[in-house]
């Protein structure tokens, strides 16, 4: 866009400066409306399943919900407590919404791109990590017990289910050999257009585990403990009220949609999908867009099943299912993603496999060969792996889950 | 030795799951809870004074008030007290009417109970709308008998206020022809889900022994593996002539709880089928007309009737010195004494078992304040 | 520690299936049952019927209504007659004492030629926000003159507002048909004659003088009565005794109670027939005649409400006693 503007004759620091504008502006405008659109799309799924209507009044089937509601928290009184430290109290939404409109700019919208980076995949981890920087400033800032212990909860979950999450995306890496997301999405536009990750073995583990780890991220159900409402009130959020509540309101579900919009990217194959070659242009353009957002509304779709559905787990549950049960898991389809690209790209080092079965695949020529022999093995893995930790847990859960008193004398003496 | 410092932390009496106003003090170490103290009496209306005062009859809409839920079961229990103390005969109809009533009532109270404490355990609110449904096609029914949803105010002394008619027992069976399908989603949502498993099994433990030493009584005392149930061991009203069972649960955590209130929702259902074939019909009357209902005295003495309410036994302790109004009056409510044994079901477990241990106790403050 | 009065068949163990295997199944469960109800709810018929436990069950308020049941009972209102403007009540103070939370405050309405108490309420004051809706007030009235409204959307800003007078409380009687037509057409019949009964015994405007009904006369007296001169003087003239038996009261008893009053009335002389312990005994009137030929026979003489079901040397007594107070009073 910036070398558009040159060529129109603006000086090359002012066509930069104004491409960046609206490229902010563009991102600030898509993130919040899809915010908006988001928390009447869920609030509409959550009601019909509950046999119930939801918001229809404000609009057409109350599409206009979201407006009122921001204008009401945004007249309402912002009251801070008074004994908080006001400028972290101040601060920590803010940098919860910082850090998740960060993460938007690497984000494609079907086929367009804001900003390419190279290590795309690598900024949103790191973007995504700022946001118990935020949580722990609400929790300790308000000088609130609950939100104290909301602040703690938030932390100690989003560092917990930050390992697992990057994991998770390594295999992806490793199949794409790059970590920029453009890569990403254009590696899996094999068979068609339908050559996402999530059909092959690895991927579709990577996709249970990197979308189950980022419900944790995003505090969803059943993982949103450090807002549990029944327990801990509003958790860090407690003391704040309008604005305030409104900013991280507004980050919770942008970062939602960010995590949508990154395993769509990540798994299911972006604005990839059958018609968006064969069309080009601007066509394919737009047709790409709709895969994209079709692909990221039905994964919150899931999400809001999820939360319609299961209880939340608590905090020792939810630390063991992320380092007995995600973490194993996640390391063995790394390895299984080993043997994915060793036996579908690796042939000079193991000159056996090219007699075999031929060269490695490139993009038009597909070895059939390999990359059967590559599913069933990586399956095969993936499904024992799965097997043994299932089992494991069973033997687990059905031992104790619960502190018992010799513990719990143990912890305090 | 590294210690870490105790945090107290007030839960209630304002806070979304504590049903009502009811406070724990709560003395947590990190998230494991060391001590608590059950702070209630915000809800405090003179009740058993007002009984005093009252005459009889003026006494029963107070009693709507205890547990709002089962206004039908208060008014049951203390009718019962009342024409124990007076020696009031029931007509066979009316006392058919009061067990379909009770009946309806331990259904809707036990949808709910259990939809708040799922919604207490993170299951946002869809097993508690799906009770609310049910619950709402029962209140319909009530409000047409009794002209009011929750504050039936049904019983008279020797009946019931109004005869159920065709319309009632019409809907009652298509009601009833929709609740299995309830009962199987219900259980289909989350009887067997494995973060509910997580949650529930072994959390919340109320072993027997501690269970009677309590006194504790309902499905929190059947859940500890104690097969009592008023309607079985003192049989009232027409209990005798139905055939049901007495879901027992073995460990007395709070999936046990759970689990027997879903049974007890199945048994009910099976009372009130029998119920509806063995109605008999009108000539009897629903009420005796014998019955003086505004200036009723009663004799000198004094009379304790118990029923088996969804949440224990509730009892109505009356003590007459022949004038028209008691001259001691004392309510055994069940959610009161239950609640006793909450802290030594929740020590040393989380805070976020504590909110689930307190949503399976099932209370409703209006009946533990009084 | 054995509660063995159960026997073992009435008990069971529930199942806890603690040794299954589990690998997620009861969740995928629940989220199929989730997935099928939203289905429903989105593609099928809004659940309309007790028996439906699928699709949206829930009523758009303000412009959908649920039927109120007739027996609903949410805030007491009184009723008054569309024909006369009367009002039913007769302030018999029933259900000022049942009234659990005591939020009743009837004031009796008084002769204001004689001082004496006339069997109609001057002032009725109930406190809606207090009120527990019982329903007890309507159960007690003998008279069928206080009912549950079905008008449930009172919330007001003004607090004192809710403490609700005569002339807000009242409503026609043809009001309360439609909303309860089956109980009303129950008693309709007697608590009209009541009505009769007791209109006869309020002198002037009382009885019907509060509210936005129309005033200016009865109109079935007016009618009923063109040779008897103008209405308000018809119901302006005192009532006799007799109007006011005691309906459980035996006949013979009756006829003595008569002729005592009459021997009163003749010792205290004077055109001012005593209604006052007519009135005191009020509670438990109900007209002896039925309701027309009361009102049309009105205007003929106080005496005029006997029934024709007393028998006949009753009947013959009453004459002479009637004599005997025309000649006292110089008709």
């Amino acid at each position: 866009m910036a070398d558009a503007l040159t060529q129109l004759g603006f000086a090359s620091w002012l066509s930069v400066l104004i491409a960046s504008i609206i490229k902010v502006t563009l991102i600030l405008v898509g993130g919040s409306v899809g915010m908006m659109f988001l928390t009447w799309y869920e609030r509409r799924s959550i009601s019909y399943m509950q046999d119930r209507r939801g918001p229809n009044r404000v609009g057409p089937q109350g599409l206009l919900q979201p407006i009122s509601e921001a204008i009401k928290t945004m007249t309402k009184e912002d009251a801070t407590p008074r004994d908080a430290d006001k400028i972290v109290h101040f601060l920590a939404p803010v940098v919860m919404l910082g850090a998740t409109v960060l993460s938007f700019a690497v984000i494609p919208w079907g086929r367009m791109f804001p900003v390419d980076l190279n290590a795309a995949v690598l900024f949103v981890i790191a973007t995504g990590g700022l946001h118990s920087i935020g949580m722990m400033m609400a929790g300790w800032g308000s000088n609130n017990k609950f939100a104290l212990l909301g602040g703690m909860r938030g932390v100690a979950q989003l560092i917990s289910y930050e390992i697992p999450q990057v994991m998770a995306i390594i295999p992806v890496v490793l199949m794409t050999g790059s970590m920029s997301l453009q890569k990403i999405v254009e590696a899996q536009n094999d068979f068609a257009g339908l050559g996402w990750y999530v059909f092959s073995p690895v991927g579709l583990l990577g996709f249970a585990l990197f979308f189950t780890a980022s419900l944790a991220e995003g505090e969803r159900t059943p993982f949103d403990i450090p807002e549990a409402d029944s327990e801990i009130i509003a958790g860090y959020m407690t003391e704040y009220s309008g604005m305030k509540f409104a900013v991280f309101y507004l980050s919770n579900y942008m970062s939602n949609l960010a995590v949508c919009f990154i395993t769509a990217t990540l798994y299911l194959g972006g604005g990839n999908g059958p018609g968006v070659d064969a069309l080009g242009g601007i066509a394919g353009g737009l047709l790409s867009l709709i895969y994209f957002l079709l692909k990221s509304f039905a994964l919150f779709f899931v999400m809001v099943l999820i939360r319609a559905t299961v209880p939340r787990l608590r905090v020792d549950q939810l630390m063991s299912f992320a380092w007995k049960f995600l973490l194993p898991l996640v390391l063995v389809n790394i390895l299984s993603a080993s043997f994915w690209v060793a036996l579908l790209r690796w042939d000079q080092q193991w000159p056996k496999l090219t007699e075999w079965f031929g060269a490695p695949s490139t993009a038009d020529a597909t070895n059939w060969g390999r990359l059967a022999i590559a599913i069933v093995l990586t399956l095969l893995i993936n499904a024992g792996a799965v097997a043994l930790i299932m089992r494991l847990t069973n033997r687990n859960v059905q031992k104790h889950l619960y502190t018992t008193d010799e513990e719990l004398a143990l912890g305090l003496s | 030795m590294l210690k870490t410092e105790e945090l107290q932390i007030n839960i209630g009496p304002q806070h979304p799951s504590t049903h009502g106003v009811f406070r724990m003090l709560v003395t947590v170490d990190g998230e494991t809870l060391v001590d608590l103290k059950p702070v209630f009496g915000y809800l405090h209306r003179n009740h058993e004074q007002l009984g005093e005062v009252n005459t009889y009859l003026q006494n029963m809409p107070f009693t709507d008030r205890l547990d709002y839920f089962n206004s039908m079961v208060n008014n049951h229990a203390y009718a019962r007290t009342i024409e124990t103390l007076a020696g009031v005969e029931v007509p066979e109809r009316a006392q058919y009417i009061r067990v379909i009533m009770d009946e309806l009532s331990r259904i809707l109270n036990h949808a709910t109970a259990m939809g708040f404490m799922l919604g207490d355990m993170g299951a946002w609110q869809t097993a508690l709308l799906w009770g609310m449904r049910e619950r709402e096609k029962i209140l319909d029914m009530f409000e047409y008998v009794s002209g009011a949803r929750m504050m039936c105010n049904y019983c008279r002394f020797g009946g019931v206020v109004r005869d159920i008619d065709d319309w009632f027992i019409t809907e009652l069976k298509k009601l009833m022809q929709g609740l299995p399908h309830y009962f199987d989603d219900f259980e289909g949502l989350l009887l067997n889900s494995e973060i509910l498993l997580a949650r529930a099994r072994n959390i919340g433990v109320l072993p027997k022994e501690l269970a009677l030493a309590y006194s504790v009584t309902g499905p929190v005392l059947r859940g500890s593996g104690v097969a009592y149930d008023i309607r079985k061991a003192e049989p009232y009203a027409v209990y005798d002539r139905f055939k049901f069972k007495v879901p027992v649960g073995t460990v007395g955590d709070v999936y046990d709880r759970f689990l027997v209130r879903i049974a007890e929702m199945r048994e009910s259902y099976k009372i009130l089928e029998q119920a509806l074939e063995q109605l008999p019909d009108a000539t009897g009357g629903f009420i005796n007309p014998k019955v003086k209902q505004q200036s009723l005295k009663a004799p000198a003495g004094e009379a304790y009737a118990r029923v088996e309410s969804p949440k224990g036994e509730l009892g109505f302790y009356v003590v007459s010195d022949g004038s028209g109004s008691a001259y001691r009056y004392k309510v055994r409510a069940p959610s009161f004494i239950n609640l006793s044994a909450l802290a030594d079901m929740c020590k040393g477990y989380t805070i976020a078992d504590v909110v689930v241990i307190l949503g399976s106790i099932d209370i409703v403050m209006g009946e533990v304040d009084r | 520690m054995t509660l063995s009065h159960l026997a073992t068949e009435d008990v069971f163990v529930v199942e806890r299936n603690d040794a299954d295997f589990r690998a997620g199944q009861g969740m995928t469960k629940g989220l199929g049952i989730v997935f099928r109800k939203f289905r429903k709810a989105l593609f099928g018929k809004p659940n309309s019927d007790r028996a439906d436990t699928e699709g949206q069950f829930n009523v758009q308020y303000p412009e959908e209504r649920l039927a109120m049941p007739e027996a609903y009972r949410n805030m007491p209102i009184l009723l008054y007659d569309d024909a006369t403007g009367h009002e039913l009540c007769t302030s018999c103070f029933q259900c000022e004492r049942i009234c659990p939370p005591q939020v009743i405050h009837i004031t009796q309405a008084k002769d204001p030629a004689t001082g004496k108490p006339v069997p109609a309420a001057a002032k009725f004051v109930l406190e809606y926000d207090t009120c527990m809706s019982c329903g007890y007030c309507a159960e007690v009235c003998p008279f069928d003159a206080i009912k549950m409204d079905h008008d449930f959307e009172l919330s007001t800003a003004n607090h004192p507002e809710l403490d609700v007078d005569y002339n807000r409380l009242l409503r026609p009687v043809s009001y309360y048909e439609t909303i309860a037509p089956t109980m009303w057409s129950d008693v309709k019949e007697q608590a009209m004659k009541k009505l009769q009964n007791n209109i006869k015994r309020r002198p002037g405007d009382i009885g019907r003088d509060h509210g936005q009904k129309i005033k200016g006369g009865a109109p079935v007296a007016a009618a009923a009565t063109p040779a008897a001169g103008a209405a308000p003087a018809a119901a302006a003239k005192p009532r006799g005794p007799v109007a006011a038996i005691g309906k459980n009261m035996p006949e013979d008893k009756t006829a003595k109670l008569l002729a005592i009053r009459a021997a009163n009335a003749a010792k205290r002389g004077g055109g001012a027939a005593d209604a006052a312990p007519v009135a005191q005994a009020a509670p438990v009137v109900e007209a002896v005649a039925d309701a027309p030929a009361a009102v049309s026979a009105a205007p003929t003489g106080p005496v005029a409400a006997i029934g024709q079901n007393m028998s006949e040397d009753k009947r013959a007594k009453l004459e002479a006693i009637r004599a005997a107070k025309r000649a006292e009073r110089g008709e």
